[in-house]
């Protein structure tokens, strides 16, 4: 359905000043250096798979995505998204894929969410009868209804994110893209979030490319994960493979009253400890080792003053990689 | 049609939601030409005669060119203002629609408060024909060849906002460069040609083709020289820059670099 093959963009970064002096420079200088933001890249994702593709800031993610959906033009290697290229059919390939951007809204800022809808009918050309069912399916699903007449400024974070899920589904597309759907959303609004997800993939049988930061995405959406870092996959496996290779540990971090002098324990499921100033930070397995054990164990060492569980963010799993 | 017309109403229904900041600017806008048209009434008041052209003869030619301009600045609001979609990252978000990015941006917003400015073109071009005095049959000519003059100019004034948005794939940055395609150009069509020296001249009948949308065919109108050839000219040259420009648009829209998020 989705299929990368020897992916690369490579970037010429010029030295960019100010003015008309600098801009006219800018435009004829040769002076540059060449980022390569996507550095041969294949993958091929089958017809409703459900794929997380992470990696730290800057690895390369956005720009894979923005290639895949036509966005960009590769600076070589082959794309094709539904057995098209995005490059050379374009507008084909829009209507077959839905694109979700969690940091910019697509939604028409300054007009009432059901504006937004009516626009895209038209530029879609969905038929009445289908646009009357999306309406209904996607109220029962998202919740949108409430506030189909509010202007989209006015709405929620949460509300504007299933407003563009919902604007992304509207020509039915079978490829979603999603980057970074969940970020800066409460817990409640992930939840809900990732339940419509699951639903498309499940239910409708849609081919979902999901970008994140946040673990929990991964762990109950994706059954395959690709990692890329500068621009390299360094795994693509099964979420168990990712678990095998790098674990997907929780993080607790533990202050002392006092500094306890023997932080032996090598319980079982702790993959890792280290001092962070006064602050003991412990790494472990939550399907080995569960948190109230490890509770216990550390009250063992010493008086907690303040316990505070994390989850670990996508850069310290990709250091753990190499 | 129905999008067109769908994406046009939302437009101005999202300006609408700012009803105070539409009219202040429309009425400092329709200010400022007026201020601009006193000035040249003032000056061709003081020299009667530019090299052999009087004042409904500039007049003929100034409204043209601010009609032309008006109009574009008007429908082609996103075009002018095109370095925002690259400086912000948003041109984006018009690449995944199966819609070509130009209509989209021609389709996103109309800026009324140019409008102003088309209506005193207007006015200028009707005092200016009233105090030409012209036979029946050369106004019923000038009367008929205006609204191709005008589509002529703004045809080319688009086509030179698109040739400087296009420069914005590489350099972000655009509002410096309009200066020299836009604005000083189309100053200087207000004006006779004939008063510039012949490296300009030349820049305005070649890269920048102003001259060809109001000054050839007036040239001819006003029996000032030319042939039949010279009413023919405008329309030509509007449509082959056109093309050009739109060939021009579609290569930097595959160089676009996009930006990281």
């Amino acid at each position: 359905m989705i299929v990368a093959d020897q992916l690369n963009k490579h970037f010429k970064i010029y030295e960019t000043k100010k003015g008309f002096i600098g801009s006219f420079t800018s435009l004829v200088s040769t002076k540059h250096h060449v980022v390569k933001a996507v550095n041969d890249i294949s993958f091929n994702i089958r017809e409703g798979e459900f794929v997380g593709y992470i990696g730290p800031n800057g690895a390369g993610k956005s720009t894979t995505i923005k290639m895949l959906s036509g966005i960009l033009h590769p600076t070589g290697g082959n794309i094709e998204v539904a057995g098209l290229s995005p490059q050379k059919r374009r507008k084909e390939v829009a209507r077959k894929i839905g694109i979700v951007f969690g940091q910019r809204t697509q939604l028409w800022w300054d007009l009432p969410l059901r504006d937004s809808f009516d626009i895209l009918k038209e530029m879609y050309k969905v038929p009445d009868a289908k646009y009357q069912q999306f309406l209904k399916l996607y109220d029962d699903l998202l919740q949108i209804g409430k506030f189909m007449n509010t202007p989209v400024r006015k709405l929620s974070l949460g509300q504007r994110m299933r407003g563009d899920l919902a604007a992304a589904m509207i020509h039915d597309p079978d490829v979603l893209f999603l980057d970074e759907p969940t970020i800066g959303l409460d817990v409640n609004a992930k939840t809900s979030i990732r339940s419509f997800l699951k639903e498309l993939n499940t239910k409708e049988k849609k081919t979902i490319l999901l970008t994140t930061h946040d673990m929990d995405d991964i762990e109950q959406l994706c059954s395959r994960v690709i990692v890329i870092n500068h621009g390299q996959i360094v795994l693509d496996g099964t979420l168990e493979e990712l678990r095998r290779n790098i674990g997907l540990p929780s993080v607790m971090e533990v202050q002392y009253r006092e500094r306890p002098k023997n932080v032996t324990a090598k319980l079982n499921g702790i993959e890792k400890m280290r001092w962070d100033h006064d602050k003991l930070v412990l790494m472990y397995d939550r399907s080995v080792l569960s948190s109230p054990s490890l509770l216990q164990e550390v009250t063992k060492w010493g008086e907690p003053v303040d316990i505070q569980m994390k989850e670990p963010d996508i850069e310290e799993v990709i250091q753990k990689i190499y | 049609m129905n999008l067109y017309l769908k994406l046009l109403s939302g437009s101005l229904r999202s300006r609408m939601q700012y009803k105070m900041n539409f009219l202040v600017s429309s009425l400092s806008y329709g200010l400022i030409m007026a201020v601009d048209f006193v000035l040249l009434a003032a000056i061709l008041q003081r020299f009667d005669d530019v090299k052999g052209w009087n004042l409904y003869e500039v007049g003929l030619l100034y409204g043209i060119s601010s009609v032309a301009i008006t109009l574009y600045r008007v429908f082609g609001v996103e075009i002018h203002n095109f370095e925002r979609y690259m400086v912000e990252g948003e041109f984006d978000s018009l690449l995944i629609r199966p819609v070509s990015p130009l209509s989209l941006l021609l389709t996103k917003n109309l800026d009324l408060s140019r409008i102003g400015g088309t209506a005193q073109g207007v006015i200028i071009l009707v005092i200016s024909i009233i105090g030409l005095r012209l036979d029946s049959f050369d106004r019923l000519l000038l009367l008929l060849y205006l609204p191709v003059s005008i589509a002529s100019g703004t045809v080319i004034c688009f086509s030179l906002g698109l040739l400087t948005a296009t420069l914005a794939f590489w350099t972000q940055r655009i509002k410096d460069f309009q200066t020299f395609t836009l604005y000083a150009p189309f100053n200087a069509a207000n004006y006779p040609m004939n008063i510039y020296p012949g490296w300009l001249k030349i820049i305005f009948f070649t890269v920048i083709p102003v001259g060809f949308m109001n000054y050839t065919p007036v040239l001819f109108i006003l029996d000032k020289g030319g042939s039949i050839w010279n009413l023919a000219l405008p329309p030509a040259v509007a449509l082959a820059f056109l093309f050009f420009a739109l060939r021009f648009w579609q290569f930097g829209i595959r160089h676009y670099h996009s930006t990281g998020s």
